[in-house]
């Protein structure tokens, strides 16, 4: 339904500085140092769902989940599949 | 220029020369060091950088963040490891220290120093200073320092001839000394030793008859009406009352003799 770099676009690098923790920031710069890279996968391989939905605001979670569901058509409108 | 603002010029002047690079850097600031001391705003900021580079290396986390950020968020300590070890390998091999610099300072580094440790001295001791000299006291004379006074007993076994110190004063005119006891034994005054010349003139004053001459030249030699060195006295006629007379063949020449019989050898 979306991929890392949906949820990335809601939790941009200004919200994962902001309220993520220093040991999981360090994490994510030396896995990316050690890799060479920095992608939305590798990002999201260090800081797991988990780890966002216990540190990440939940209304920038929700947000990413609703646009989500909009793109496969997932709606709560009566009569539209 | 502070120290932050010194390694900022330092590093950045080592980075833009080619002497030192930025892995040297992340050398010693290590992300675990990013991540607890960076701010916030330079976190996201190398987060957007290292989503938006192709490549994360070293020196996109150096230029994005930045050496002057580095310095100032950076302990100083860990900032100085750096450029002590770009300075070391720029001055010769890693781990070989310069031989113009001194130990003690190449192993300190610029850590403090610890308190209560050892520390080494820059420059030998010199050597222990001679202890001062005191002087030392001469040894005690035999005689006591000061004027030759003979012992009491001695003198009054030289000179019989003169009066116990007891007899020589007058003690019924004055009265001085009443409470103080004046039976008791008084202590031995010292006795000048009279010059030769002193004692034969004083011998010779005893003998000879007075004359007006023997007074000091500063002294005034005033004639008075009662003076009898003149002998002016011998023509005048003065009445005399007889209970003016004195009766001298009473015992007071004795007296006299007792107190002032002396009187020469005392001047």
């Amino acid at each position: 339904m979306f991929a890392p770099a949906d949820v990335l676009q809601h939790a941009t690098p200004d919200v994962l500085a902001n309220h993520l923790p220093p040991e999981l920031l360090s994490k994510v710069l030396a896995a990316s140092l050690a890799a060479g890279s920095m992608t939305p996968e590798r990002v999201l391989d260090t800081v797991t769902p988990e780890l966002l939905a216990q540190h990440l605001p939940h209304d920038v979670l929700w947000q990413c989940i609703a646009a989500a569901a909009a793109r496969a058509g997932v709606t709560n409108t009566p009569g539209k599949p | 220029m502070n120290v932050k603002g010194f390694l900022a010029a330092a590093l950045g002047s080592a980075i833009e020369l080619g002497i030192g690079t930025a892995d040297d850097v992340l050398r010693h600031v290590t992300p675990d060091v990013l991540a607890a001391h960076l701010p916030r705003p330079l976190w996201a900021r190398l987060l957007t950088a290292c989503l938006g580079a192709p490549k994360v290396d070293a020196q996109l986390v150096v230029e994005t963040v930045g050496i002057a950020n580095l310095c100032e968020h950076v302990p100083a300590a860990t900032m100085w490891s750096c450029l002590a070890d770009i300075a070391v390998r720029a001055l010769g091999k890693p781990g070989e220290q310069p031989a113009a610099v001194p130990t003690p300072i190449a192993e300190s580094k610029s850590a403090p120093a610890a308190k209560g440790s050892t520390r080494v001295p820059l420059a030998p001791a010199p050597p222990p200073a001679e202890a001062p000299r005191r002087p030392t006291p001469p040894p005690p004379s035999p005689a006591a320092q000061g004027p030759a006074i003979p012992a009491p007993v001695e003198q009054h076994a030289a000179d019989d001839s003169r009066p116990p110190p007891g007899q020589r004063f007058r003690q019924a005119a004055t009265g001085i000394g009443r409470g103080l006891g004046a039976n008791q034994v008084r202590r031995p005054q010292a006795q000048a030793a009279p010059a030769p010349a002193a004692a034969a003139a004083a011998a010779a004053a005893t003998t000879a008859p007075r004359t007006p001459g023997r007074r000091g030249q500063t002294e005034a030699e005033t004639e008075t009406e009662t003076s009898v060195e003149t002998g002016d006295w011998r023509g005048k006629e003065i009445a005399v009352d007889d209970s003016q007379l004195v009766d001298w063949s009473s015992d007071n020449t004795e007296s006299r003799d007792e107190d002032f019989g002396d009187f020469s050898r005392k001047r």
